[in-house]
């Protein structure tokens, strides 16, 4: 039993997913943002624009891609951990059954990718429909694979951090939104001023949007592969110690 | 089976529990009474594992519940105050996924059993959010009750019913007092706890203020009242020992005069001089 003890967690966020899924709003609203950037930066101002020599919807798809993963991934579960937790109470439910801290992460975790993977999913049908140049390598899904974990991680610290649900609109003002628009989705990251770039490539998405682009492993990508495990790893801890450390 | 001893939890400020101590016997149904904001509910979270004491032990089955919370949490049910089931969910879908959390050895057989005694049972795959909430309280006693636990913990089961609801939600909590399971009940109905309880222990901000039987408590205010309007038009409780004490009461009275037997907020009102709201 304790083996699979993150499972009912999982299989109850996909059961609230499915029904989700059932809804037509739900899929226009996680379709919505990356498509208005596709329109507005891809299909719009990319026509007039070549980077590294090859079109720019080449390009902006794999960060689209990258950015769906981290929106979905961090801010589902985010809200679902918050609202389950100071107003549903429901999360309470989890705390209160015979199961490790780590289980209870394990399934949000989980869930979290799986969101995530599904946005991106939707991400790159587009991009096979709109692109000149798609592909998905080993590297790519590795990549969007860790991407996920790391901010469904992250998603489950500032579920379990905030006080409220304003809260949460805090944290994704102030490190989500920079981190989808200066971390290499839109245009790479040396065009931006040199001193700001130490800064940018602090950001875990920098480092996806670095990979996701990558055909092979070089010194370069292992060193941001590394970076990224290093971060989820982190996550991960931080996330299941403030689960086993839940006190009302 | 439960030992609680020096419980102590501070909120800031606020003191929520002031050393809570008291016992209580395997196979007994215990209520804590008070007004909200007493402790009640914060002490069911402690003996839950969801809240971690400042001071003072409490143990279930000889289990410390913060030293060993998962051997806790293997013997207890727990009905929160809040109605916490995933309302976008069926209830059969609530029920197998608290089974499955808990690791009920036989879903198949114990979930519908269990919706059979709230009677949801042809229910069951409906979304909970359509549920009234006196059916979500059912549902909420049917989760509790999947994993046979020694011990059951009802946190104001009947909160916010009507009286006749109320009542079944009472018949189905008498129904699970079988096979020397323990119970422990909050609550602010006075006759929740009269009706339901062996021993009831009366929590006032933050302290543990009287504890016996119902009977014995209300032996200590008289066993009947009389109640009448003075001519400044306050409601006057007078506390009468017998029936001849409260009858020679009321031929001194020339107003309307009212007698009744006492009851637990009698009790709580001798000992705080207010009511339990």
């Amino acid at each position: 039993m304790m083996g699979v003890a993150w499972y009912p967690i999982f299989l109850r966020e996909m059961l609230l997913f499915r029904r989700k899924l059932l809804r037509i709003s739900y899929l226009f609203s996680a379709m919505l943002l990356p498509i208005i950037y596709l329109l507005t930066f891809g299909l719009g101002l990319g026509r007039m624009v070549q980077i590294k020599g090859a079109d720019y919807l080449s390009y902006l798809i794999p960060g689209l891609v990258a950015m769906s993963s981290m929106m979905n991934s961090y801010t589902w579960v985010a809200n679902a951990l918050n609202l389950n937790r100071l107003y549903f109470k429901n999360f309470q439910v989890f705390i209160q059954a015979p199961i490790r801290p780590s289980a209870i992460m394990v399934g949000e975790v989980l869930a979290g990718m799986v969101k995530g993977l599904f946005a991106s999913g939707l991400i790159l049908i587009v991009g096979f429909v709109t692109a000149s140049h798609m592909s998905i390598t080993p590297l790519f899904v590795l990549t969007l694979l860790l991407n996920c974990f790391l901010f469904a991680s992250l998603g489950v610290i500032t579920g379990m951090l905030t006080k409220s649900y304003e809260d949460t609109a805090t944290y994704n003002n102030f490190f989500i939104l920079p981190m989808a628009f200066f971390s290499g989705t839109f245009f790479p990251v040396d065009r931006i001023p040199e001193p700001l770039q130490a800064v940018v490539w602090v950001f875990p998405l920098t480092h996806t949007n670095f990979l996701i682009r990558q055909n092979s492993i070089n010194s370069p990508a292992l060193l941001s592969l590394v970076v990224l495990f290093l971060y989820a790893l982190t996550f991960f801890v931080i996330g299941s110690r403030l689960i086993r450390d839940y006190s009302e | 089976m439960i030992e609680v001893t020096g419980l102590t939890k501070q909120y800031g400020n606020i003191t929520a529990l002031d050393n809570v101590s008291f016992r209580v016997g395997r196979g007994s149904v215990f209520g804590l009474l008070g007004p909200n904001g007493a402790g009640k509910t914060t002490t069911i979270k402690v003996l839950t594992t969801l809240s971690k004491p400042d001071g003072g032990r409490a143990l279930i089955a000889g289990h410390d519940v913060v030293k060993d919370p998962i051997a806790v949490k293997r013997l207890m049910g727990v009905m929160p105050q809040e109605n916490n089931l995933d309302l976008d969910l069926t209830a059969y879908e609530n029920l197998l996924i608290y089974s499955m959390l808990h690791g009920v050895p036989d879903p198949q057989t114990k979930i519908p059993s269990c919706l059979h005694l709230v009677d949801l049972w042809e229910r069951r795959a409906e979304l909970v959010t359509r549920f009234s909430g006196g059916m979500q309280r059912r549902l909420l006693i049917a989760r509790s009750l999947l994993t046979e636990p020694s011990v059951l913990f009802f946190d104001e089961p009947s909160i916010g019913l009507d009286p006749q609801i109320r009542r079944q939600v009472w018949d189905i909590i008498r129904k699970t007092r079988i096979d020397g399971r323990t119970v422990v009940i909050t609550t602010h109905y006075i006759e929740e706890a009269e009706a339901l309880c062996d021993r009831v222990g009366i929590l006032d901000k933050g302290s543990l203020i009287a504890l016996d039987t119902p009977d014995n408590l209300k032996a200590t205010v008289g066993e009947y009242i009389v109640e009448f309007v003075n001519d400044e038009g306050k409601l006057i409780q007078q506390m009468c020992k017998d029936r001849e004490e409260a009858n020679s009461l009321v031929l001194c009275k020339d107003c309307e005069v009212k007698i009744r037997k006492s009851n637990l907020e009698d009790v709580f009102i001798k000992l705080t001089g207010e009511r339990i709201e």
